[in-house]
């Protein structure tokens, strides 16, 4: 068995590597324990000074509903419009609540008065979802009228947990930089250092080559899965809802495909240098486009359609099914296929693109 | 005053290197080099030479000891010396992506000098590669780096010259007109202090230092020392019961090849064939077209024109299968640095599918014939070149092929592991394998069966090392290359 | 001089002649600029809604109508019971459910929504707008106010961002690369032994990564202006002097990565894991610090960007002047002395 002398000599080296065995095993468990909470886009903390032009009870119980919630830092009182605004530019406030003189005297003429809310929007999610809470306390202040009855259910995710959401997807993100990037370092490597031209003149057919360098990237693709599954539980207490072996199934289409992307970009380059430079930009663009931050459907149609042809696309979906949901293999059955299709292309054009002979 | 005095200098690599305790690369070494001098410093691999450059080149500190080059001390005045000195690093490299021409210049304004104005001290040289000065460093052939890098050495005229093994990769002819040159600078008062494997080099020195583990083991003229030391410098040569007449069976047989990158024949039109158990050297000038050669026949390219057959199957349809009947031991070392010794062995006898219990067996009499016993387990970067290179070769013929192919095996290896490293060819020869090997070590062309000498991509000259002396009237291979090779119009491959 | 001017020739023609690499470089700002402009958004549309309603009498058919009409729902189905609508969420055939009571004309409640909140920021803003759309009409007790950014373009936020990132990943990735490919060739022995000082061997290293930086700021920035419509509010004088600030940190950066590193693939790791991460996780370019627990937000202060992405977002977007962002430039003066200090202080010129 030729492979076996192949993939043995691939692990002897990544384990002789002085930094690459520290940096699988650091790395997932870093990114599991510290990812979660960066990753994280939920609006909190928002600063609101108030500009308080009314001084009445109302306005005082405004101010109070504010330091009250959890949303929001009251960072003060401020005497006019502008000087507010002056705040904003120095950064020390985010929204600034304007509420007019005799407030309060005609919201009980009936003569529904307006506060003003100004936000810096340069962060448009901050700004818009941070005056819309303050809009609602201000209005329930105003109001003692109860809003209509509307009840939510929000399904899989009660509590609307930002990890849960983001656990899939740095699944993602490890098994890519694991799969992704070390064997496009691999062939390059072996390319600037005159092996590879040892190995071409040897009988090794080209699959058996090929294999044996993706094979032990799988295996570190299994160990990095297994590690953030058990910390996901062990650290957020999250564990997978549906049946844990799909998420193995996904993993390993999606290493399969990162890790023959990998040795694609390196067949193709000379140096080091350009095959982590080729490989970011699809990586990014692959990254971007799948729906992993961002919902897909509100993409403009152009950029949508390319999700049809992004296999991170496929992941993301089916991982969040099969994880958060608790979806089966039926309802991703359509996401499997698409990943193994993309599987088999770039693996034959990885194992046709090198070449033994010139 | 001298241009280097060095006393009592030690240096010992500690915790880095694979090596348990810390090795001692030189210890108490002293010597001292006149103004105007050419100054050998010789010895086996790991002798502590390129140490000893670095020192001299304030790239390292001793730690006993003290030296001083043109009268400045080493370790204090190191911009003094940097100023004053040119060096040129054994394992030298040009940058590749830059145009010979643009590799030139760049060195030429670092030294403060330009190239029209060192023209004259590198003519020589340069003419021969002088066409292709538009062309990437990267694309050229090892030895015409080699040359260029020389060019880059001597283009500008410091007080005192170093060169680690300038000359390893060149072919006969250039050497000749490289140390021609440094005579000229010699000439102009120029102190040079060089290493080399190669004799003849040796004995154009004024003194030689022989370096032994370390340890100087004594200065003197070249030929003194060489005579002193002539067990490890000048080995009896190797008697080889030639045979009388090989087997019949043809092993490579090769006809109207033919290799062009695009108007450029690199290899024109050559035939020739090897019988079994031959031992066939394949010698021309760098550039010739020998690797390219050797590429086509190993399967690694395709040939343009022409048929070949080697081992029985054809290079252009049956190269895959072919791979499995031959060895090759490529010019770069290339086994896995990052492996240990036994590991390379089983890697790629696995490869050629033999069986384990048969590696097993066969690993523990190749590592007695080559003394390597004791460093199964050593990563193979912590060797000496000369050993990789018997560990080499010993991986390319493990799988007992039908032809090995050597190119440039013995590059900058010294004479004793030369002579150890073509025992271990003998041996292989006498059991069957065909050897085919390009070199540019004259006395190893002698120990060949038959050579052949390419130039400008034909073969000139073909026939026993005896036929082709009679034929050239020339009393020694070395000659007769040299008056081949002179006939060469173009200079690179 | 002369020696100066041909070491950045020669360090020009390096980075020229690899087309691949100036491909990368210059495309991948453009791409980028590109994606977060207009692939990227949060904005809520298309979101495929279920109706499920027992009788669909006037009031519900008007309702359902005003969802249908309105661009941020289609409605893909209709269903008999809420849990036939679940089952169609979870097989991912849809994303949020309207759940109509039966008496909801009679009372005008018993409205449910059942959402998918895998993704809990857009549940919220879909239930959010889906509210609004069905029981709008309520009167508005506060005036609303987007200052800087009207209509809310989260290019607005990226840009600068983007900047940040591509800035520091050019300069302090690519020279640390290019010192440490000298290393392991063997041409730095030479140029060490060479009469040229090391300190000129370095400023001549990074000059073209300075003008390469520069000329990929300007093509940012032109992209930002006329395809993104991005204001260049402040003033571009500034612009450029805070940024000729960050690339000088990123590039002491980058020697000081090469210091350390003995290998391009080392290099490499280091720059790609160790420090392109933290700053696209850390540095606020995606997500907010406030958010995140208080010892990030330690670790973060330390994380250069952080404060570049932050002054460019108040000059650029916010137009304010350079005083306001003092505190800022300061910080990233101070990190950049200490870089430059270390990374020059560890830097060998011998080998070893």
């Amino acid at each position: 068995m030729i492979i076996k002398h192949l993939i043995r000599k691939e692990f002897l080296q990544i384990r002789r590597n002085a930094f690459l065995p520290r940096l699988i095993l650091v790395f997932p468990v870093v990114i599991m324990c510290v990812m979660p909470w960066v990753m994280n886009q939920e609006v909190r903390n928002v600063r609101v000074c108030v500009v308080d032009s009314d001084r009445s009870v109302l306005s005082q119980r405004m101010v109070h509903d504010i330091e009250q919630s959890d949303y929001f830092i009251f960072t003060g009182q401020m005497p006019t419009y502008r000087a507010a605004l002056k705040e904003i530019e120095r950064s020390r406030t985010d929204i600034v609540l304007s509420i007019p003189p005799h407030y309060s005297r005609d919201l009980a003429l009936g003569l529904r008065p307006q506060v003003l809310i100004a936000a810096n929007a340069v962060n448009g999610t901050k700004g818009s979802i941070g005056s819309s809470y303050l809009s609602q306390i201000v209005g329930s202040a105003a109001s003692a009228m109860p809003t209509a009855a509307v009840s939510t259910l929000f399904l899989y995710n009660k509590h609307l947990g930002y990890k849960v959401f983001m656990i899939p997807a740095l699944l993602a993100i490890v098994m890519m930089l694991m799969c992704g990037f070390l064997p496009a370092l691999n062939i390059v490597g072996e390319k600037e250092c005159g092996t590879i031209e040892q190995i071409n003149v040897t009988p090794v057919a080209k699959w058996q080559f090929i294999l044996a360098k993706l094979v032990p990237y799988w295996i570190i693709g299994l160990f990095v899965v297994t590690v953030c599954l058990v910390l996901a539980w062990a650290v957020y207490g999250i564990v997978c809802q549906g049946p844990v072996l799909l998420v193995y199934l996904l993993a390993m289409l999606l290493a399969l495909f990162f890790s023959s992307l990998g040795l694609l970009v390196s067949n193709y380059s000379d140096t080091m240098q350009q095959a982590i430079l080729v490989m970011w930009f699809f990586v990014v663009c692959l990254l971007l486009l799948s729906g992993i931050f961002t919902p897909t459907r509100s993409m403009p149609d152009w950029s949508y359609m390319t999700t049809y042809v992004n296999p991170m696309h496929y992941f993301i979906d089916a991982i969040r099914t099969v994880f958060v949901r608790g979806g089966d293999l039926q309802s991703i059955g359509h996401q499997v296929l698409a990943l193994a299709g993309f599987d088999v292309v770039m693996c034959s054009w990885a194992i046709v693109s090198y070449r033994k002979n010139s | 005053m001298n241009a280097i005095e060095v006393d009592n200098v030690s240096k010992s690599y500690g915790k880095t290197g694979t090596s348990a305790s810390g090795t001692k690369a030189l210890d108490g070494v002293c010597f001292s080099v006149g103004k105007g001098e050419m100054f050998g410093l010789i010895g086996p691999d790991g002798a502590g030479k390129t140490s000893m450059f670095r020192i001299l080149c304030t790239l390292l500190l001793p730690d006993e000891g003290s030296a001083s080059v043109d009268g400045f001390d080493i370790v204090r005045q190191t911009k003094e010396i940097r100023r004053r000195v040119g060096y040129m690093p054994g394992k030298f490299s040009l940058y590749q992506d830059l145009t010979v021409q643009e590799n030139l210049e760049f060195f030429a304004t670092l030294f403060g000098t330009s190239l029209a104005e060192g023209y004259d001290s590198i003519k020589a040289i340069y003419s021969q590669i002088e066409r292709f000065k538009g062309r990437k460093a990267g694309a050229l052939s090892g030895g015409m780096k080699q040359k260029l890098a020389l060019c880059c050495a001597l283009i500008h005229s410091p007080s005192v010259l170093f060169l680690d093994e300038p000359t390893t990769g060149v072919d006969p002819v250039s050497r000749k007109e490289f140390w021609d040159m440094l005579a000229l600078l010699k000439e102009r008062g120029i102190t040079i202090v060089v290493s080399t494997p190669y004799l003849d080099e040796v004995r154009r020195c004024h003194r030689v230092a022989f370096l032994d583990h370390g340890r100087i083991r004594g200065i003197d003229k070249p030929e003194i020392i060489l005579s002193r030391f002539a067990d490890i410098f000048n080995p009896p040569g190797i008697s080889h019961g030639r045979k009388e007449a090989a087997e019949d069976e043809n092993v490579i047989e090769v006809e109207h090849l033919v290799k062009a990158f695009g108007t450029f024949r690199a290899v024109d039109d050559i035939t020739f064939s090897v019988k079994r158990g031959e031992i066939f050297g394949f010698l021309g000038a760098n550039g010739a077209g020998k690797t390219t050669a050797m590429h086509m026949l190993t399967g690694l390219n395709q040939p343009t024109g022409g048929t070949g057959k080697v081992a029985g199957f054809d290079i252009q349809t049956q190269h895959e299968e072919l791979k499995k009947h031959i060895g090759y031991m490529s010019q770069k070392f290339s086994l896995y640095e990052d492996l240990t010794v036994a590991e390379n062995i089983s890697l790629f006898a696995g490869i050629y599918g033999m069986r384990k219990t048969d590696i097993g067996r066969k690993m523990k009499e190749v590592l007695k014939r080559l003394n390597f016993e004791e460093h199964r387990d050593d990563l193979v970067a912590s060797l000496p070149l000369g050993w990789k290179q018997k560990l080499a070769f010993s991986v390319a013929i493990f799988h007992e092929p039908r032809v090995v192919f050597l190119d440039e095996p013995t590059g900058g290896v010294d004479p004793a592991t030369r002579r150890q490293f073509w025992e271990l060819i003998y041996d292989a020869a006498a059991r069957g394998i065909t050897v085919f090997v390009t070199t540019h070590y004259m006395d190893e062309a002698e120990y060949c069966d038959r050579i052949s000498i390419m130039v400008d991509g034909k073969i000139r000259a073909l026939g026993t090392p005896d036929e082709l002396k009679r034929s050239f009237r020339q009393p020694d291979m070395d000659h007769v290359f040299t008056h081949l090779a002179r006939q060469a119009t173009r200079s690179s491959d | 001089m002369n020696q100066f001017l041909s070491f950045v020739i020669k360090e020009s023609r390096h980075i020229l002649r690899d087309r691949r690499t100036m491909l990368i470089l210059f495309g991948m700002p453009i791409v980028l600029m590109l994606l977060f402009g207009f692939a990227i958004t949060n904005d809520v549309k298309n979101v495929r809604t279920v109706v499920v309603t027992s009788q669909m009498d006037g009031l519900t058919s008007q309702a359902v109508a005003r969802l249908a009409a309105s661009e941020y729902f289609d409605i893909t189905a209709t269903a008999a019971s809420a849990g036939e609508a679940e089952a169609l969420i979870r097989r991912q055939k849809a994303d949020m459910a309207v759940v109509f009571a039966a008496d909801f004309a009679s009372k005008r409640s018993g409205l449910q929504f059942i959402v998918d909140a895998s993704d809990p920021n857009m549940a919220q803003q879909w239930t959010a707008y889906a509210t609004q759309t069905l029981l709008g009409g309520q009167a508005q007790t506060a005036n609303l106010k987007m200052l800087y950014n009207p209509q809310m373009k989260s290019a607005y936020n990226f840009v600068p961002a983007i900047m940040g990132m591509l800035l520091m990943l050019i300069c302090a990735m690519m020279t640390s690369i290019s010192i440490v490919r000298e290393k392991e060739r063997g041409t730095m022995e030479v140029l060490l032994v060479s009469p040229v000082r090391p300190l000129m061997i370095i400023v001549a290293k990074a000059v073209p990564y300075l003008a390469l930086a520069l000329g990929i700021l300007v093509c940012i920035l032109l992209m930002a202006r006329c395809v993104l419509g991005v204001p260049l509010a402040g003033g571009i004088g500034w612009i450029f002097a805070v940024s000729g600030l960050y690339i000088l940190l990123a590039l002491s950066l980058g020697l000081l990565i090469s210091d350390i590193a003995s290998s391009q693939l080392m290099a490499l790791l280091l720059s790609a894991m160790v420090l392109l991460m933290p700053i696209v996780m850390l540095s606020g370019m995606l997500f907010p610090i406030e958010s995140m627990p208080v010892v990030l937000q330690w670790v973060s202060a330390v994380v250069p960007p952080r404060y570049y992405i932050e002054a460019m977002r108040k000059l650029m977007i916010m137009g304010v002047g350079i005083g306001d962002v003092l505190k800022e430039v300061a910080v990233l003066a101070g990190m950049t002395a200490l870089l430059l200090t270390v990374a020059l202080l560890k830097f060998n010129n011998r080998l070893e």
